[in-house]
């Protein structure tokens, strides 16, 4: 193709950009560098495309925004002191926040009240932080020694009761041969000598047990005696 | 939207060469846009393609409307605005020198005619693609290429005339 310098300046952007390619480039730049028009038109366009693509984008001015926000929202009242204050908190009363702000009280309440924080007669000095650590330590020894003792009172329970159900199976062996030991006295605080490893829970179980076996024993004789 | 809003300004000032028009053009862009939101569909582009052909139309109406009452604006309008915070690393010397060329290449851009200018700003100035700037002025990609390089070409012979050679 032979380059011309009209064709040169129709192409002038295609070679800029790169979309001319192998010899039809090397012919566009063979001329174009060649040519005493052509090559100050070239070095001048591309200088020109290089001044524009480092050219900064503006900074719009800042009442732009509110301007097209008046203009498309309408204008914004502004409302100062005691009504600002009304409509915050008319914004405030919503059942939304009512219920977050309900439940952050519940919260500070429970977690006071396990701090030992008294709400009746409050005191500063309970808000020190090792007197918060030592009620929750103290709350917490409480909760653990009131649970274990419901579950040794239930295991007591569940004992009696299969104590009670063997031995309505064991009523016709001889009465002499169920008379239990007698169990030595106690004194409180004392466990139970033969397995001194016991809880005191277990031993007032054993305990109990035996009492129980002794009036199962006896039952049948007084049903003989009211029988006469 | 202070995106949006900074883009359309750019264009509009590029195209008018004067702050308080390209302000007011600018919101009237947007105006524009929040009443006709509705009749916006994907297939014309994406919200900033449609925006941005949204600008070009009021600017070529804006320009159809003053085309009478044009005459030199003033010397302050065509000043160089606020200063961005890619300039904050140069010298004062090559800002200053760069300032002058911007406003050297603003005076050329609003001598050139509308539909040159429109293309030379949506490529050169504004980055766009071809294909966006074939949906923007609705026009084929021909048409596009080619008034891009007369534009290009166009400019390059008003900054000579202006005495402003290649850097």
């Amino acid at each position: 193709m032979t380059w011309t310098c009209d064709l040169i300046e129709a192409r002038l952007s295609d070679y800029l950009e790169g979309l001319l390619q192998g010899p039809e480039r090397a012919e566009f730049e063979t001329h174009a560098n060649s040519c005493t028009d052509c090559a100050p038109l070239l070095a001048s366009v591309r200088s020109l495309v290089g001044e524009m693509h480092a050219m900064e984008e503006l900074e719009a001015p800042p009442r732009l925004v509110y301007a097209i926000l008046d203009k498309t929202l309408g204008p914004r009242e502004t409302v100062t002191g005691w009504e600002a204050f009304l409509n915050l908190v008319r914004g405030l009363a919503t059942p939304k926040f009512a219920y977050s702000v309900a439940s952050v009280m519940a919260t500070l309440i429970i977690i006071l009240g396990a701090s030992g924080f008294s709400l009746r007669k409050p005191k500063l000095a309970d808000l020190r932080p090792a007197a918060i650590y030592q009620n929750a330590d103290r709350q917490a020894h409480l909760v653990f020694a009131r649970s274990v003792k419901y579950v040794s009172d239930l295991r007591v329970v569940y004992e009696i009761q299969s104590r009670l159900r063997q031995d309505e199976n064991n009523l016709q062996t001889a009465p002499e041969e169920l008379l239990p030991k007698s169990s030595p006295e106690k004194n409180p605080g004392q466990t139970d000598q033969q397995k001194p490893s016991q809880p005191r829970q277990q031993n007032r179980a054993n305990q109990l047990t035996r009492q129980l076996e002794m009036l199962a024993v006896e039952l049948p004789m007084l049903g003989e005696r009211s029988g006469r | 939207m202070r995106r949006h809003s900074r883009r359309i300004y750019n264009i509009c000032y590029r195209f008018t060469g004067n702050r308080t028009e390209a302000e007011d053009l600018s919101q009237d862009v947007f105006l524009r846009v929040y009443r006709t939101l509705g009749s916006y569909r994907s297939a014309h582009g994406g919200f900033a393609t449609w925006a941005t052909s949204v600008t070009r139309n009021l600017l070529i109406d804006h320009y159809r409307r003053t085309k009478r009452d044009r005459i030199t604006d003033s010397l302050d309008d065509k000043m160089p605005i606020v200063e961005n915070k890619e300039s904050a690393g140069r010298r004062p010397d090559e800002q200053a020198l760069l300032g002058e060329l911007s406003m050297q290449v603003q005076s050329a851009l609003t001598r050139l005619s509308p539909e040159l200018r429109e293309a030379v700003i949506l490529r050169d100035l504004q980055q766009l693609e071809y294909a966006e700037i074939q949906t923007v002025l609705a026009v084929p990609e021909g048409t596009v290429k080619s008034r891009i390089n007369r534009g290009r070409i166009e400019l390059a012979r008003i900054l000579q005339q202006m005495g402003v050679g290649p850097a």
